[in-house]
């Protein structure tokens, strides 16, 4: 046994050697350097042929509308094959296959690869080319079939490097149901929530839940619109702009203290704050909680496990009095698609993505899917009723924005987050969550390695 | 003192020469080169398969922390010890490793104290026994994603267990958010992991117990030793390699802690349950930058082989070896 422990002992030791030689004389992992190389374009008017390959995060939506198309596209355009795969950690698959070379022709990786930073290493078209070809049922230019408010969410220094196919709309829920039995109206004004969230507590149910463990929740549902009512849009964009002193403008700290008077008056669930997105939502859903913030995929995500009765309905957070924005704005993400430079194959899956978003394509996954797509016109089908007043605010509203300094910088939002998380455990104040934030964006702005962005 | 100095007697030396040529294969292998060639092939295909996949990638991990590279693609900079100067002041760094060393010495001594005791309890006799040694092991059986929502819910804080028991019981701590409130997230993680361990170690520390000679607990009962007497003086010190093997596997798998910290609380609330690999995985999928989280693989290599050496040093030799070369000596 000792002579044993000793000869382990001995490899211990030998092992920081073995790897130090090797390592001293060993090259980079790829041997290149970190200048961006700019990508070449796409036609668009690639002729559909070959073995087309389609890689697609499995979410709350599938992959069943996209491997239908693939067999329609196939039937309609001899010698074709599009084989579609995906899963719900998609990006796990796709980024050794980045780093290797071997991407496939057409990419929807979700949520956990970062597209920009695959922007500024040459790892995806510029697609402004393919926009401007004709589109697949030669109404116009493809880039015409497109809301542009929507298509401009994918471009980066005026260049278009990723496509949106459906999008979410931020905001948040009630059961119509529950609110109609007690005789609650969603509030127009952030006094009026106060009001009726007493009204809710009253009646012995929590009148607001949230996703504690994934504070984003929070921050883009309810903070973000909430700084656009109150400093404008303006506010936002040096919030992602990075403008100095823009996380302790007049805005963030009022938007802020709000979230901190709700959680002071006990309008939130108690334990929200541990609760992940489906406990949360489980609590909305099961009667425990009368709101909650959450994107226009909630239906999707949580159909399959909604009680007997339960009912939806999305509402923008109730306004500020006097605010300076723009009370039809409307934060919304999108889902982007994207072709990989080195895929093989890159006008086939330019072909297939423009068949995806021809106009009956979107329609029909309107219909099957309930989200709203990109594409003009997609939504003039009979919607599902969760998505019926989603719609009407969409087109009623003059201002869409996006709140993408998540992506762009977040290791600064994971620490905004933390702070978040703080606040509502009341171990700092509003003030201070803004000092804290504003750190973080500081030390954004001073780090050289980090690209930075910009927003007009 | 050498031995060699010492007088022995002829069958005394001869046993000491058995015993050092049994300690030390070389002095054979000098003899019969055949003998060496005949172990080395029987071990390279183990060897080769291990320098592939365990030493050649240790290798690149420690190549890859002094590059800047997002994991994105091949393309990358060499910055030397950039990642590790960073690192060195880097404050989530260093409340990750501070939360590690927690896990380290309550949770494992926690684990240690508890395998003890249902270890005892295993080498009983007794009806109740058979179902002990039948259940114990359920928890290693479980997934580890598994073992983790079953305590989040146990935790929650709308209908969780704890919660329910506490009301019952109306003591404070009614309607606690265990997970969500930074002074009690790391324990009631660790605590899943102690319920999650303890069978595990409870089996080895079992194992240990039942090679413990009967005559020396019978010696040892005759000379009046009971309870937590005969425990610290017999029992404790006779577990010896088993004590080392517990030691050093449960040091290396609490360093490793992760799929339970990440499901659990993703290292939350406000970086009160991060740990090495949980801060690891953020800067490397969520802020794309596996340079610098190569580096905290490092850094966590480092921390488990230091652990692992002091704990190998505490536990030293083998107490019953040295009782066997003392009585040869006299």
């Amino acid at each position: 046994m000792s002579s044993i422990s000793k000869f382990q002992l001995s490899c211990k030791f030998l092992l920081p050697i073995l790897v130090v030689i090797p390592m001293a004389i060993s090259c980079a992992p790829g041997g290149g350097s970190t200048n961006s190389t700019s990508a070449s374009e796409l036609s668009g008017t690639e002729p559909a042929k070959g073995k087309i390959e389609v890689v697609a995060f499995k979410g709350g939506y599938g992959i069943d509308f996209y491997q239908q198309a693939a067999k329609d596209f196939q039937a309609k355009n001899s010698g074709v094959s599009v084989t579609v795969t995906g899963d719900p950690h998609v990006w796990e698959q796709l980024r050794p296959r980045m780093v290797a070379g071997d991407p496939p022709d057409l990419m929807y990786p979700g949520w956990g690869l970062d597209h920009w930073k695959l922007a500024d290493e040459g790892q995806i078209y510029t697609l402004d080319k393919a926009l401007d070809s004709p589109a697949y049922d030669g109404q116009g230019t493809w880039g015409s079939t497109f809301e542009p408010s929507i298509l401009k969410l994918g471009q980066k220094d005026g260049k278009q490097y990723v496509l949106p196919y459906f999008f979410n709309l931020q905001g948040m829920w009630f059961d119509p149901g529950v609110f109609a039995k007690h005789g609650w109206k969603i509030p127009a004004t952030f006094d009026g929530l106060l009001t009726l969230c007493n009204q809710i507590k009253a009646a012995g149910i929590a009148p607001l839940t949230f996703q504690g463990k994934y504070p984003y929740y929070l921050i883009e549902n309810m903070i973000i619109p909430w700084i656009q009512d109150i400093g404008g849009i303006e506010a936002v964009n040096d919030l992602q702009n990075l403008t100095p002193g823009a996380w302790k403008s007049p805005a963030v700290l009022q938007a802020v203290t709000m979230i901190d008077t709700l959680n002071k008056q006990g309008d939130f669930l108690k334990g929200s704050v541990g609760l992940t997105h489906t406990e949360a939502q489980t609590a909305f859903l099961q009667g425990r909680a009368a709101m909650i913030p959450c994107g226009t995929w909630l239906h999707s995500e949580m159909s399959a496990t909604m009680p007997p009765g339960a009912q939806m309905q999305y509402f923008l957070p109730p306004m500020v009095t006097g605010g300076k924005g723009d009370p039809s704005a409307i934060a919304i993400s999108i889902e982007p698609w994207m072709i990989p430079t080195k895929a093989k194959n890159p006008g086939g899956g330019i072909a297939f993505f423009k068949y995806l978003t021809s106009l009956d394509e979107a329609k029909k996954f309107v219909i099957q899917k309930a989200t709203l797509m990109s594409i003009k016109g997609s939504d003039q089908v009979q919607l599902p009723p969760t998505l019926v007043e989603p719609a009407r605010l969409f087109h009623a509203s003059k201002t869409i924005y996006s709140y993408i300094a998540r992506q762009w910088y977040p290791a600064q939002e994971t620490e905004i987050e933390n702070a978040l998380t703080s606040m509502l455990n009341q171990e700092l104040t509003p003030r201070q969550f803004c000092d804290r934030a504003e750190a973080a964006a500081d030390k954004t702005r001073n780090d050289a390695t980090i690209t930075k962005h910009h927003l007009s | 003192m050498d031995k060699d100095s010492i007088r022995f007697s002829p069958a005394e030396q001869t046993a000491l020469k058995r015993a050092d040529s049994h300690k030390n294969p070389r002095r054979k292998s000098k003899r019969n080169p055949g003998r060496s060639m005949f172990i080395a092939l029987y071990l390279a295909p183990a060897l080769i398969l291990y320098a592939v996949f365990v030493v050649w990638p240790l290798i690149q991990a420690f190549q890859f922390s002094m590059y800047r590279w997002s994991g994105l693609s091949n393309q990358s900079t060499m910055i030397g010890l950039d990642n590790f100067r960073a690192l060195a002041h880097d404050d989530h760094f260093w409340n990750a490793l501070k939360h590690n060393i927690w896990l380290e010495i309550v949770i494992g001594v926690l684990v240690v104290i508890l395998s003890l005791v249902v270890a005892h309890a295993l080498i009983a006799k007794g009806s109740s026994v058979k179902w002990l040694r039948g259940v114990i092991l359920f928890p290693q059986m479980m997934s580890l994603i598994v073992v983790a929502i079953l305590w989040m819910f146990i935790y929650n804080p709308q209908f969780g267990l704890l919660n329910a028991i506490f009301g019952a019981l109306h003591m404070p701590g009614d309607q606690k958010t265990w997970l969500g409130k930074p002074d009690t997230a790391l324990a009631a993680v660790g605590i899943a992991f102690a319920w999650y361990a303890v069978g595990f170690y409870a089996m080895l520390f079992a194992a240990g117990l039942s090679g413990i000679p009967a005559e020396v607990n019978e010696a040892a009962e005759l000379d009046g030793a009971v309870g937590l007497q005969k425990f610290f003086k017999v029992t404790w010190a006779n577990l010896w390699a088993m004590k080392r093997i517990v030691a050093v596997h449960l040091t290396i798998t609490v360093l490793n802690v992760f799929v339970l910290v990440f499901i659990m609380t993703s290292g939350g609330p406000d970086r009160a349950t991060d740990v090495l690999l949980t801060y690891l995985y953020e800067r490397a999928f969520t802020d794309s930058n596996f340079g610098y989280a190569t580096a905290i693989a490092v850094a966590n290599f480092a921390v488990a082989m230091v652990l692992t050496l002091i704990i190998l040093k505490a536990i030293g030799r083998d107490p019953t070896e040295a009782r066997d070369f003392k009585r040869l000596k006299t």
